[in-house]
């Protein structure tokens, strides 16, 4: 076992002792028992994993815990405050962008990053960004429509 | 015993195309009032088989309903969530029958000791058979005013159940009921669990498709601390505390391996031709392998003109993102998995075959699921995680790695079907003579008058583990058929719609058609117009697509009509979902393999639909409250293939007869 790693998760200072090698994914899930991102590929294809350091999204799965030491992690789970659901997560709700709801967490994520450095994307700008998120059941349409609509409202 | 003929006999009819639950398992290995009422807390349960009035179903399932001292009552049910919204469907049909508000139902879903074998989650089952059946036990609840003594009674004298007309929770857009938990990441998944004091298993996987084991060195993986050979059978893993030490472990294994190579994929056609059964009928199945009618070879003989063409398909995988898992528990000789199967009963009995135990020590809790398509029907998870559990002693969690899913899961079926037609001086189809090699019966079914016609589907020998995918064979059959179709039209110079319309006798088939093609507009002015239209378990549709290349759809429009709409936002997601999967089967997936191993064993290397692939699409609803409602979650899927290979020769003039029809140049075999 390696040295305890510190990690900032959701405005939280958490430990963890993760083997080398261990990816962000799996401390997440496993040690701290955050399962909203969730793993798919294993490989960066699919997105499902995708949380946000230090607001830039990345694939956890591909991410080594130890190098998430120290920088600021947000999680689906950080998403609504005191009960009240996050603009994108409520639009997300509203348009039903979703179907099973596997892929939604990291949907979620990159739909944060993307509206925080651009607050009002264009339906090209948020098909091209969240082109890296695969959505199997086919919900993209819709998630095209909740961004549009979590932006318009934020406004 | 083959798990699907017990399946059959025990409970009901399955389809032949359900190639999986013929297969044998993945390896060869050497209830009570106490589980209802820990799991729903007090209260009264009632079990109601409420019979309708013609006494016709629901045969053998009777439904059960738990009323808890809050007020809140739950549904049970076997089927399970996938996606589908099943939750919400049956939300709506239990509060709409028991007049009350839709938070004061719950669903629990399948878990084998408490809740009804109501069938597999396939076949799009949900809406004709679940919702009916939970109807009408929540109607004579209602009416014997929750009386144990009065229930008995009502479902003896048979339920009223409400008429569509007077709805007011079904036929609206009733939103997911587990939506918050799912944009919340509360939801929980098979995957997402865990148990006090689990350990975690790897498999051992061969190094090409069908190899077998023939020795294991053990002795490094062992020096690795608290980590657990098994072998049991032909089955091989290691059991460790944590993830990274199991696989650690795995990678410490040195087994020799026995090698069988696959046949050439280049002739795999030939290979389906040579190794077909005949056609045989099967009275009362839902999709017949044979039906005829008249005589095709005398109509061949008397025809204008014949014309003659072959289809093919190759196989494609379900890449559900939720990859399986399971968690095996045994206490004594009783098993307890947690994992999320579509099909918990055929699972459920696979695994007490394999372990030689009763029915009733096996357990299976199924989780919400992340997404099926058909590809969860066998236990093979079930069973490997039940079987490094039970050589361990303790609890264990399998995870299956995407490259599992690809290497030791099943495909849809690689189809090859004939189509061989007469048409008349006057270009009208005379005789219909169409062969399904290796991908199964669905869809073989016509909706054209045709006086003469013979369809069959020839079981053959699949060199691939094959089984079931969303509307099963009736993507390829439905390729082939409305190819066909577009073909005669051509041939006989007229315009595709009228020529479909010309052989259309179902008023409601020809409704779609003439509401899209006025929604469209049909004929298009533009170049690279297609449609296709189907009669798909009892659902009407008509779908109309624009190219603007042959590897990109501009625009779709989907005229649907499947009778009552239960959820009219739900279906709408539904039909999106699967016209947006049919384009990925219709263009550019496909497993690729050779004579060792499949090639595509990755989401890198397996190309799935993006927003890069996305259309504009329209659906377009047609709600018939007077018709009972088919399933719909997967009719939308088969007309995206024939609609895209009609729309590229309009484009082009090039007639494709193969899925997928534009594969990438990195992805041509």
């Amino acid at each position: 076992m390696a040295d305890p790693i510190p990690l900032h998760v959701n405005g939280a200072e958490r430990r963890i002792t993760a083997p080398a090698g261990l990816s962000l994914l799996s401390a997440l899930r496993d040690q701290l028992d955050l399962t909203g991102a969730k793993y798919s590929c294993g490989e960066g294809q699919c997105g499902a994993c995708t949380v946000l350091i230090d607001g830039k999204p990345v694939r956890s799965c591909l991410v080594p815990a130890a190098s998430a030491a120290g920088k600021r992690i947000e999680t689906v789970e950080g998403l609504e405050r005191n009960g009240v659901l996050h603009p994108l997560q409520q639009a997300f709700l509203d348009k039903a962008a979703f179907q099973c709801g596997y892929c939604t967490p990291g949907f979620l994520m990159a739909s944060v990053a993307l509206l925080r450095r651009r607050p009002n994307p264009t339906p090209t700008q948020i098909r091209s960004e969240l082109n890296g998120h695969l959505c199997r059941c086919g919900a993209y349409p819709r998630i095209v429509e909740a961004v549009r609509i979590a932006a318009s409202r934020k406004r | 015993m083959d798990p699907k003929t017990r399946y059959k006999i025990e409970t009901f009819d399955i389809e032949p195309d359900r190639f999986e639950i013929f297969a044998p398992s993945a390896h060869r290995l050497e209830f009570s009032r106490r589980e209802f009422f820990a799991t729903l807390g007090a209260g009264i349960l009632y079990v109601i088989s409420a019979q309708d009035a013609a006494g016709q179903q629901p045969e053998r399932i009777a439904m059960r309903l738990h009323l808890a001292p809050s007020g809140l009552i739950t549904v049970l049910t076997g089927k399970v969530d996938i996606g589908q919204g099943l939750r919400t469907l049956l939300t709506q049909a239990a509060a709409e029958e028991l007049r009350v508000p839709p938070h004061q139902i719950r669903i629990q879903t399948a878990d084998t000791a408490i809740t009804p074998d109501d069938g597999g989650t396939w076949a799009s089952l949900t809406t004709p058979q679940t919702v009916p059946v939970v109807r009408r036990a929540a109607a004579a609840l209602r009416q014997a005013g929750f009386q144990p003594q009065a229930l008995q009674q009502t479902v003896a004298s048979s339920v009223t159940l409400t008429d569509p007309k007077d709805w007011k929770i079904l036929g609206t857009s009733l939103p997911t009921v587990n939506g918050r938990d799912i944009v919340t990441g509360r939801q929980q998944y098979g995957s997402d669990l865990k148990i006090e004091g689990m350990l975690h298993g790897r498999i051992l996987r061969p190094p090409s498709y069908n190899a077998t084991l023939t020795a294991l060195d053990t002795s490094q993986a062992t020096n690795l601390p608290g980590v657990r050979i098994v072998r049991d059978g032909t089955l091989a893993g290691v059991v460790a505390a944590g993830e990274s030490t199991a696989a650690a472990a795995l990678a410490l294994l040195k087994p020799q391996w026995k090698e069988s190579p696959l046949p050439d994929p280049s002739t795999l056609y030939d290979h389906f031709r040579k190794t077909a059964e005949a056609p045989v009928f099967q009275k009362g199945s839902r999709y017949p392998a044979l039906l005829e009618a008249g005589a095709v070879a005398d109509a061949m003989r008397t025809a204008a003109r014949r014309h003659q063409t072959t289809y093919t398909a190759q196989y494609i995988a379900h890449a559900a993102l939720e990859c399986r898992s399971a968690i095996a528990v045994w206490e004594g000789r009783k098993l307890t998995v947690h994992c999320g199967t579509q099909a918990p009963q055929v699972v459920r009995r696979e695994l007490a075959g394999a372990f030689r135990i009763p029915l009733a020590d096996v357990r299976l809790i199924v989780s919400t699921i992340g997404a099926g398509f058909g590809s969860k029907h066998r236990g093979e998870c079930e069973l490997e995680a039940a079987a490094l559990a039970r050589a361990a002693g303790k609890p264990v969690r399998l995870a299956w790695s995407r490259e599992d899913e690809f290497l030791a899961g099943y495909f849809r079926p690689a189809a090859l079907v004939d189509v061989n037609t007469a048409v008349d001086a006057n270009h009208r189809i005379t005789a219909w003579d169409f062969h399904n090699y290796n991908s199964g019966a669905a869809g073989i079914a016509i909706p054209y008058t045709i006086p003469n016609y013979y369809c069959g589907f020839h079981k053959s020998a699949s060199p691939l583990r094959q089984g079931s995918y969303r509307s099963l064979a009736a993507v390829a059959n439905t390729f082939a058929r409305e190819s066909h179709l577009d073909e005669l039209a051509h041939l006989a110079s007229a315009d595709p719609l009228q020529y479909r319309l010309r052989h259309i006798e179902d008023p409601r088939l020809r409704h779609v058609l003439e509401e899209g093609a006025r929604l469209f507009p049909w004929p298009s002015r533009s170049k690279g117009a297609g449609l296709a239209c189907t009669i798909e378990k009892d659902a009407r549709l008509a779908l109309f697509a624009q190219m603007e290349s042959p590897a990109k759809v501009a625009r779709l429009l989907l005229v649907f009509d499947c009778g009552a709409v239960l959820n009219p936002d739900n279906l709408r997601n539904q039909l999106t979902g699967a016209l947006i999967q049919g384009i990925g089967g219709a263009l550019f997936e496909a497993i690729r393999y050779d004579t060792r191993q499949v090639l595509t064993h990755r989401l890198s290397r397996y190309r799935l639909p993006r927003f890069a692939d996305l259309p504009a699409i329209d659906v377009h609803l047609i709600d018939r409250r007077d018709v009972p409602p088919a399933g719909a979650g997967e009719a939308g899927i088969t007309l995206v293939a024939p609609a895209l290979a009609n729309a590229i020769f309009s484009l082009t003039a090039e007639r494709r007869r193969a899925l997928p029809l534009s594969p990438s140049p990195a992805f041509k075999t």
